[in-house]
């Protein structure tokens, strides 16, 4: 099977924006238009994460996601911001087949994992893990980035299997937004460690990177912002460009 | 025309309005079923499902959904677990009973590669069949981590990782998509048309 290449809007309603290592946030467009781009462009999926509604500590904007799924025939996962088996319920009523969570299952209650899993089905809840680099390990941040949790990443992602999440979303503090390629290894880490597909994002800056990241960690999918958003390269140049690299081998 | 589409509506888990907008864009009339008593009203049914085999047969206990299901005789599609509890034992949290309208059992993927099986995946057509009419050659989007066992009824296959598994079912009036037509793009809303024009 294919790696699933999947455009990732970073969205501060009600606009994209795409921050640099997670901060100096520039706004890119908005989130339907630029979902139904993508869709168009032949993106496998599509994640829409709200940046903000940890951070700032408000309520998820939810008639937003429900305009950026609205025209898409494509999984949507969405995310930021839930705390609760109601917020997931919401989500999915707005359209979205994925719920995406972190900083409320890290800070307050990874119960909440079991809880979804259970209801809605593992393949239902993606965890998204923000990990920063330090010596010799990879401590998962909350809040956009910002907080940290004390966690090692690789022990969180064992967890969060555990508890039965069906996903995991892996973005770098350190590699997010420079478009100077993936932190490799730690992909290669979870990857190997954990049995649910891992979805690596954060740091594409061209074709190449996006190949060097499939072929040293094998990934089921690769979320992908800055390089679409400033229209370097279409989902259908990747995918092509895959193909291609698949066909050679 | 006979292209109401009735989308059971079961339960607390449900993706029930990607399905409608799907089944709205393949030219059906798409109405949400919340009560048995609608299903004279309906040409067809889709039984959608996210969730658990065994939270979707207490929902459609709760809400008497079984009977008339078991009992409606005109077209009927099930889609992921919407098609798995078409079956006659599901063994997700225990073990639980299908609607037994198709004989097989749904049971944990076991293979090489990480499940749940997420992505789009390619069918192997192993009976030529209405529904899957001009879509032979397509992929379409999966997202699970159970599978139907069915010798009987197959009408395609898809292998994940070296694993074959049952993709797509037919008997009688009912069909059964483990993928989500509703999530694949012009291939799925394709299949959704087959399936509104039966």
């Amino acid at each position: 099977m294919t790696v699933r290449i999947i455009a990732k809007l970073d969205v501060k309603p009600p606009y994209v924006v795409k921050p640099v290592h997670f901060e100096g946030y520039r706004k890119m467009g908005d989130p339907s238009e630029m979902a139904k781009k993508y869709y168009d462009q032949g993106a496998d999926e599509l994640f829409y994460i709200d940046i903000v509604s940890s951070l700032f500590q408000r309520e998820i904007l939810f008639n937003e996601i429900e305009k950026a799924a609205n025209k898409l025939f494509i999984p949507f996962a969405a995310g930021g911001g839930v705390k609760s088996i109601d917020d997931f319920s919401k989500m999915f009523d707005m359209g979205a087949d994925k719920v995406v969570i972190n900083t409320h299952a890290i800070q307050k209650s990874p119960g909440i994992i079991d809880k979804a899993a259970k209801i809605f089905g593992s393949q239902a809840v993606v965890v998204n893990i923000e990990a920063k680099s330090w010596n010799n390990y990879w401590e998962c941040y909350t809040d956009c980035g910002r907080i940290q949790s004390q966690k090692d990443v690789s022990d969180w992602a064992s967890e969060v299997e555990q508890r039965g999440a069906g996903e995991i979303l892996l973005q770098s503090v350190d590699a997010d937004g420079r478009c100077r390629g993936f932190d490799i290894e730690l992909a290669k880490k979870v990857v190997d460690l954990v049995n649910i597909p891992v979805v690596v994002s954060s740091g594409a800056g061209s074709l190449e990177d996006i190949k060097a990241l499939i072929e040293a960690a094998h990934p089921s999918g690769v979320a992908i912002a800055s390089l679409l958003h400033y229209d370097r390269v279409t989902t259908q140049e990747i995918k092509q460009y895959l193909n291609n690299m698949m066909a050679s081998q | 025309m006979n292209n109401i589409i009735g989308i059971v509506n079961y339960g607390v888990a449900g993706n029930i309005h990607s399905v409608k907008k799907a089944v709205e864009k393949a030219g059906g009339n798409a109405l949400v079923i919340n009560s048995p008593s609608d299903f004279d009203l309906v040409d067809k049914l889709v039984i959608p499902g996210v969730g658990s085999f065994k939270d979707a047969m207490q929902e459609l206990e709760n809400d008497n959904f079984i009977g008339p299901i078991q009992e409606f005789s005109k077209p009927v599609l099930g889609i992921c677990l919407g098609m798995q509890i078409l079956s006659e034992l599901g063994y997700e949290f225990g073990k639980t009973k299908g609607l037994s309208l198709i004989d097989g059992e749904v049971k944990p993927i076991l293979c090489d590669g990480k499940i749940p099986h997420m992505g789009f995946n390619k069918i192997n057509v192993k009976t030529a069949n209405i529904l899957l009419n001009g879509v032979e050659s397509e992929e379409f989007y999966f997202m699970h981590s159970y599978e139907m066992v069915n010798y009987t009824d197959i009408i395609a296959l898809t292998t994940y990782n070296n694993h074959s598994f049952v993709s797509a079912v037919h008997k009688e009036n009912l069909y059964g998509v483990q993928f989500h037509p509703e999530k694949s793009r012009e291939a799925g809303i394709k299949l959704l048309s087959n399936f509104v024009k039966l």
